[in-house]
């Protein structure tokens, strides 16, 4: 048979093909548009999957037997159920840790995942709230204390009294669990409860006249601070810095208000503190440590502080920690093989109490770091029951002693002391001890404190303490401007009778 | 006669062409513009939000901090938008007479900054302008035997810190820019120019400067946009102080949504923000304008 060949005109040649491009193109673009929407849409994959597993039981189902079985089943296994956990780096190595606790919690709980995000401790916060307004927050998410009132006020956070009962709540220390309350609803459980106050130099205290056993084990007054911060005071060493550049400035008056007996935000009457004579005399004393050339009048980075310490820039850091103890250590090591930082000299770290104003008992700060049960749309009562049961897992026992032991402070639940109990750390015995002792100083927040308060004092120290603290320090504003102006944006936020104007008691 | 509907089928193919641009448009733009302004309306909650009124807007109208930011913003853009566009102009007018693979290194020098990540180039400028005396900038008074500087942390050099940190770098995209319109200039000007004796300054003043005109605006009205949704600077450099000396109104934005988790708030004020930079667009078209083809 002979083949026929048609040839096509050149000219619709093209067209055919320029049609061919164009249905190609605009295809692409159809499925472009359905991939964005389908991208968009609130389904996630596991309920698609539940979706998919449902319609094939219900398949499955058209046979009895295989009905009865399936019930049965559901009867005697829990259900499935995935709790989603946001942490960012409580120790370098929490992660890790993490992964192995899912392990072994998998073991006695088959039916539970654990999907874990690891967040940095820069974007936490921020991620927190973006996710948790978007109603879509981790089930259990690392906070500290502050955040508590504003979680309660977004209407996220969970009263865990409700899920846990008291037996289990009873192994947490009271006031520790105290401070993660908001209008007396348990909102968390504590990691630890962490001490905020002063790190020196050992060989330059003692050269500056410095009983370091005396203060360590028994405190010190403002004017014995004073005396020493001035004799450490020499060319090219400071007497005292602390990191107050941007937002750690808040730092400053948290940490070393207790000084000035501000132990916080709210008094026992709740009224708010920063107003109160206190606060002057508070301000005042920072204006003129400045002023007198014994700390800088420029604010200091928070890691900036450290290499300060390292290199014989300052006789006493703030805020330090019984944790800063490492940090030093691994940098005196790194003296030797050059990794330490440039211009180090070898230091003994000293954890030092913040030293109490004329007519003021002494105390130390104290902040506590937990975990939260957050609700999002569509939980349900068992997932938060499951989600509360794994919160409590991982903050008891050895799980938080190994976190605690970490960060040097004891833990704050029985369990965990428990597992503490036969460790070992590497901590000078004085350190371990003063750290103790500032821990027994800590002023629990006063109970029945509400989100909104928390909130306006948040916004105050933000808004109005913190940007005014920077003026202060470059001598731009007087402690007096700066107190009067403090109380404007109280008394215009709280009302006058809300405010601590007098001393706090 | 009843007439039939009919579709083309070059209509069709002319939708679905658009359909993707115009689902990202509609999905991306639009929808998060409606729900800014209803969010706007509400004291937002993730679980039951409650419709407020127009009392976001009157929170945002009378707060002092919120009317600061809007200074300063103004300040920012003002002192960096014109000065910026005027480098870019000169930076382009001495490129253009090298040959195109020397234009193409300059090019290539000055557009590396919009590379790098603003966060990485923040940490570089807060080594430079740190107050103690081994920061930079400190070590060049030093030698000038000028005090050293509280330059973050002072109110009198904070805001200038950051008008130094916008002019000394990014300038990248605008001498590209205005390059591109120099050499769309028809070299018969120039040669016209020169038969009446102009001289060089008289060339840039009458033929390249009136010929760049609707580059200058394109540039003017885009720089004041941006310059009005600044946000990195001062939240990596400065945090806002001291004194909320440096807050703009995007971090205030920025604080209000992300840090009080204010979201009603934060949206109120970024639609103020909107009808800001609407208006100040209006008035450049306005003022600049005329005798200008796109």
């Amino acid at each position: 048979m002979k083949n026929v060949h048609v040839n096509m005109p050149k000219s619709l040649k093209k067209e055919r093909g320029t049609s061919m491009m164009k249905m190609k193109l605009a295809l692409i673009s159809a499925v472009i548009s359905v991939g964005i929407l389908t991208a968009c849409s609130d389904r996630t994959e596991t309920q698609v999957k539940e979706e998919s597993t449902a319609a094939s039981s219900t398949t499955a189902s058209e046979s009895v037997t295989q009905k009865d079985t399936l019930l049965a089943k559901e009867e005697n296994e829990p259900a499935a159920d995935t709790i989603t956990i946001m942490v960012p780096p409580i120790t370098s190595n929490y992660v890790e840790l993490l992964d192995g606790w899912i392990e072994d919690y998998k073991k006695d709980h088959p039916n539970i995942e654990i999907e874990v995000t690891a967040t940095t401790w820069a974007e936490n916060t921020s991620k927190l709230t973006t996710m948790a307004l978007a109603g879509e927050a981790p089930d259990i998410a690392e906070v500290d204390m502050n955040m508590i009132g504003p979680l309660a006020e977004m209407g996220v956070a969970v009263d865990l009294e409700q899920y846990l009962d008291a037996e289990t709540l009873a192994d947490y220390d009271r006031n520790s669990l105290d401070y993660l309350r908001q209008n007396d609803i348990l909102y968390g459980l504590p990691l630890y409860l962490t001490i905020q106050a002063l790190g020196g130099n050992r060989a330059m205290l003692e050269e500056a006249g410095a009983d370091i056993e005396k203060i360590q084990t028994s405190g010190w007054t403002y004017d014995e601070f004073l005396k020493i911060v001035a004799a450490g005071t020499k060319e090219g060493t400071w007497g005292f810095i602390f990191a107050n550049q941007g937002v750690a400035a808040a730092d400053v008056v948290n940490i070393f208000g207790v000084s000035a007996g501000i132990t916080n935000a709210f008094t026992s009457d709740f009224k708010y503190a920063f107003t109160s004579e206190n606060m002057l005399q508070l301000l005042t004393a920072i204006e003129d440590l400045v002023k007198s050339g014994y700390m800088p009048n420029y604010g200091i980075e928070t890691g900036q502080r450290w290499a300060m310490l390292e290199t014989g820039e300052t006789m006493i850091a703030g805020k330090a920690m019984p944790l800063t103890e490492s940090t030093i250590r691994k940098n005196n090591a790194g003296i030797a093989d050059g990794t330490a930082t440039e211009g180090s000299i070898e230091v003994e770290y000293v954890f030092l109490p913040t030293p109490a104003m004329e007519g003021v008992d002494e105390s130390c700060y104290g902040i506590v770091d937990g975990m939260v049960p957050l609700r999002n749309n569509g939980t349900t009562d068992q997932h938060m029951k499951n989600v509360c049961e794994f919160l409590n897992y991982i903050c008891s026992g050895e799980r938080i002693a190994a976190v605690d032991d970490e960060v040097m402070l004891p833990s704050v639940c029985e369990s965990g002391r428990q597992a503490q109990a036969n460790r070992e750390l590497e901590q000078y015995e004085n350190n371990a001890a003063a750290a103790a002792r500032c821990i027994s100083l800590v002023k629990v927040p006063p109970v029945g404190i509400s989100s909104e308060q928390t909130s306006k004092a948040s916004t105050l120290m933000n808004e109005v303490i913190v940007p005014k603290f920077q003026a202060l320090l470059a001598g731009e504003v007087t402690a007096q401007n700066m107190y009067e102006e403090i109380c404007q944006a109280a008394i215009a936020e709280f009302g006058e009778s809300s405010c601590e104007m007098g001393r706090i008691p | 006669m009843k007439k039939h509907f009919h579709v083309k089928r070059e209509t069709v193919d002319g939708y679905l062409f658009i359909l993707a641009a115009m689902v990202i448009f509609l999905v991306f733009t639009i929808y998060p513009m409606v729900s800014a302004v209803t969010t706007s309306l509400k004291d937002y909650r993730p679980f039951g939000s409650e419709w407020v009124g127009a009392a976001n807007y009157k929170a945002a109208v009378g707060n002092a901090l919120f009317l600061k930011s809007v200074k300063n913003t103004l300040v920012y853009t003002v002192a960096t938008v014109p000065v910026s566009l005027a480098i870019s102009f000169i930076v382009a007018l001495l490129i253009m007479p090298f040959k195109r693979k020397t234009q193409s290194l300059f090019k290539a020098l000055y557009y590396m900054p919009a590379v790098a990540s603003g966060v990485a180039t923040s940490v570089v400028w807060l080594w430079i302008y740190n107050s103690a005396p081994s920061g930079l900038f400190n070590q060049i008074m030093s030698i000038l035997h000028l005090p050293a500087q509280n330059w973050l942390s002072s109110s009198r050099t904070a805001m200038l810190s950051l008008i130094i940190m916008s002019l000394l770098g990014g300038h990248g995209t605008h001498i590209i820019t205005y390059i591109a319109a120099l050499m769309g200039i028809d070299s018969s000007y120039f040669e016209a120019a020169d038969i009446d004796g102009a001289s060089f300054f008289q060339k840039v003043w009458y033929v390249v400067l009136p010929l760049c005109k609707p580059t200058t605006l394109f540039l003017l009205v885009t720089g004041f946009i941006n310059s009005f949704q600044v946000f990195m600077n001062a939240y990596m450099m400065t945090g806002g102080g001291p004194d909320n000396n440096t807050t703009m109104i995007g971090l205030l934005i920025f604080n209000n949504a992300f840090v009080y988790g204010k979201y009603g708030l934060a949206c109120a004020e970024a639609i103020i923000l909107a009808c800001l930079i609407a208006c100040m667009t209006a008035v450049q078209f306005r003022v600049m304008g005329d005798n200008v083809e796109y």
